[in-house]
């Protein structure tokens, strides 16, 4: 297997050639990286794979970690079935 | 395996024996243990495939996160075993893709 | 029982001491845990701490944690189990997952206990069953009771990767290896050297480089590399495992906290990203407190003085407590914090602490 297929993206199977090709277009940041290739989209939201796709962005574009925040954190953070949703309280007690 | 005598943690307390249908096969079990326990303990370390490219996935994170060891459980897909307690008669199928469907050695045949 | 003035969210070493600490001063504490039961990792860990007397040193990690559920419930804290948090919004509102319904509960005052995750290491065959967290492989053994395999393979020789290989062997399974990129063992020498005289080779400037099978873990492909890290050519070493476990670090899971708009600080030492909080652990927003491993990597001994820390800053900060009283307590638990981070392990943590406190 080449190296580029490896999997990075655990829920996405999105690989290090997907990611690699969008930095090849110009994308810099980590939420680009999300859109386009949906990596840390998945069911984990990105708790496996956001490092690791820091760790190929900062080697592609030469931006040291400390400057690439990670993607935007949107509720849901979890796993959420969508009829919870539709119960939702906001009573204080 | 299971650890049934642990140097540190001694003799594992035991609730419950229970029977689960784990792809059509009767799987023992403990009541209340994690799902993935008592598959592991069968001798089962694949859970699922994957949607797009049909690939074998385990346990991994074994806390409920990583979503790896998603099955399908009493007709309901994306039941994270890891952190789901088993209950005797449970339906246990290897899940395929995504929304789930039955797994069976030629993957043509399932639905998606 | 009264409006919950303080939400832990996380109930393990730091989110137990920080509402114990709190419930005892007088304030209605609840904590939130994903979880069946709380207690976090403490329940993973089956050796004995080191440290102080005060550190309960000698005691297991597994008794710490049985120990903090009966002060809690002694306090009068709440605990709400089986609850996921998956947001936080503005006016320190959490949405949170309570079985079939969702409830968006505010409060005065949040502390962010939520702890850490453990790193990925990708390489090809990664994703094949039988390629786990070393925390996952703990978790199997030490709370579920099963091997994950019979054979395996410790990628990684920090304190994680040394104790659980020694935990691996104590349940009855064979370690094959311990691979560690570095050229030096990172975890302490009481560790290594309990793993060593079991017979555990520990090769360092080590990498896995392929992990083989059909449909799960049959082999790993371990090999010597060089300082630029790339492998050196011939010292491919195929090694017959079923386990390959990851102990590549971990780092805080600190998404509410960004959601919440947090300000964060990059500190390799202490994990990566990381939010910036003062001597109270109060984070760069009024009201939300952080503390233990989101706060930055280091122990669970430290992870229970911060949750003190926060405990006692927010039951002060709603007047439960006294300047005075309050302030003699925090500087007892900050000189605990501080003999804590010494040495040649500490001295970097302790490094790293001080520059998040003035990032803030």
């Amino acid at each position: 297997m080449k190296n580029d297929d490896l999997v990075i993206c655990r829920c996405e199977e999105v690989t290090q050639a997907d990611i690699k090709e969008v930095i090849n277009q110009g994308v810099t940041t980590m939420n680009e990286v999300k859109r386009l290739t949906r990596a840390g989209m998945g069911l984990c939201q990105g708790k496996t794979c956001g490092r690791l796709v820091a760790g190929i962005l900062s080697g592609e574009t030469n931006q040291p970690l400390q400057e690439l925040k990670p993607s935007t954190s949107r509720a849901p953070t979890r796993v959420l079935p969508l009829g919870t949703l539709s119960k939702t309280t906001q009573d204080d007690d | 395996m299971r650890i049934e005598d642990h140097p540190i943690l001694g003799k594992t307390e035991r609730r419950e024996r229970i029977t689960l249908k784990v792809d059509g096969a009767a799987v023992p079990a403990f009541e209340g243990e994690a799902i993935a326990a008592a598959l592991i303990a069968s001798g089962r370390r694949v859970f699922r495939y994957t949607a797009k490219r049909r690939e074998p996935r385990g346990v991994f994170c074994a806390l409920g996160r990583c979503t790896d060891c998603m099955m399908i459980v009493n007709g309901q897909p994306n039941v994270r075993t890891c952190v789901t307690p088993a209950r005797d008669g449970m339906v246990i199928q290897t899940q395929v893709g995504r929304r789930g469907g039955e797994a069976t050695h030629d993957l043509e045949t399932e639905n998606s | 029982m009264g409006k919950s003035e303080i939400y832990v969210v996380g109930g393990g070493a730091a989110g137990m001491a920080a509402a114990i600490e709190a419930a005892r001063a007088g304030a209605k504490v609840t904590v939130i845990d994903e979880n069946e039961q709380p207690g976090g990792q403490l329940f993973k860990q089956i050796h004995k701490f080191f440290g102080s007397g005060v550190h309960r040193a000698g005691t297991r990690g597994v008794q710490i944690g049985r120990d903090l559920l009966k002060e809690a419930e002694e306090a009068g804290v709440k605990t709400r189990l089986n609850t996921v948090a998956y947001g936080i919004y503005p006016g320190k509102r959490l949405g949170l997952i309570c079985g079939d319904h969702t409830e968006e509960p505010a409060s005065p005052i949040i502390i962010l206990a939520t702890g850490a995750s453990e790193n990925a290491l990708a390489f090809p065959g990664w994703t094949l069953p039988g390629v786990m967290g070393a925390g996952a492989t703990q978790t199997l053994i030490n709370i579920n009771r099963v091997l994950p395999g019979r054979r395996a393979l410790m990628v990684g020789a920090g304190n994680v990767g040394l104790i659980v290989t020694y935990q691996l062997l104590q349940a009855g399974a064979d370690v094959a290896a311990i691979v560690e990129g570095l050229p030096y063992i990172g975890g302490y020498g009481v560790h290594a050297s309990k793993v060593r005289r079991a017979g555990v080779p520990i090769l360092t400037s080590h990498t896995v480089l392929r992990a083989e099978g059909d449909e799960t873990v049959e082999r790993a492909v371990i090999a010597q590399m060089d300082e630029k890290w790339q492998p050196v050519v011939d010292t491919e070493e195929v090694l017959e495992v079923d386990t390959i476990c990851l102990a590549v670090g971990l780092s805080p899971l600190a998404e509410l906290a960004w959601m919440a708009g947090c300000r964060f600080s990059y500190l390799p030492a202490l994990g990566g990203w990381v939010p910036v909080h003062d001597e109270n652990m109060e984070s760069s927003l009024q009201g939300i407190y952080v503390a233990g491993d989101l706060a930055g990597i280091e122990e669970a001994s430290t992870a229970m003085e911060e949750g003190r820390l926060a405990g006692l800053s927010a039951a002060e900060a709603l007047g439960h407590l006294s300047v005075e009283v309050a302030e003699a307590r925090k500087i007892e638990v900050r000189e605990r914090l501080a003999a804590l981070r010494i040495g040649s392990f500490g001295d970097g943590r302790a490094i790293a602490k001080r520059e998040l406190l003035r990032a803030r």
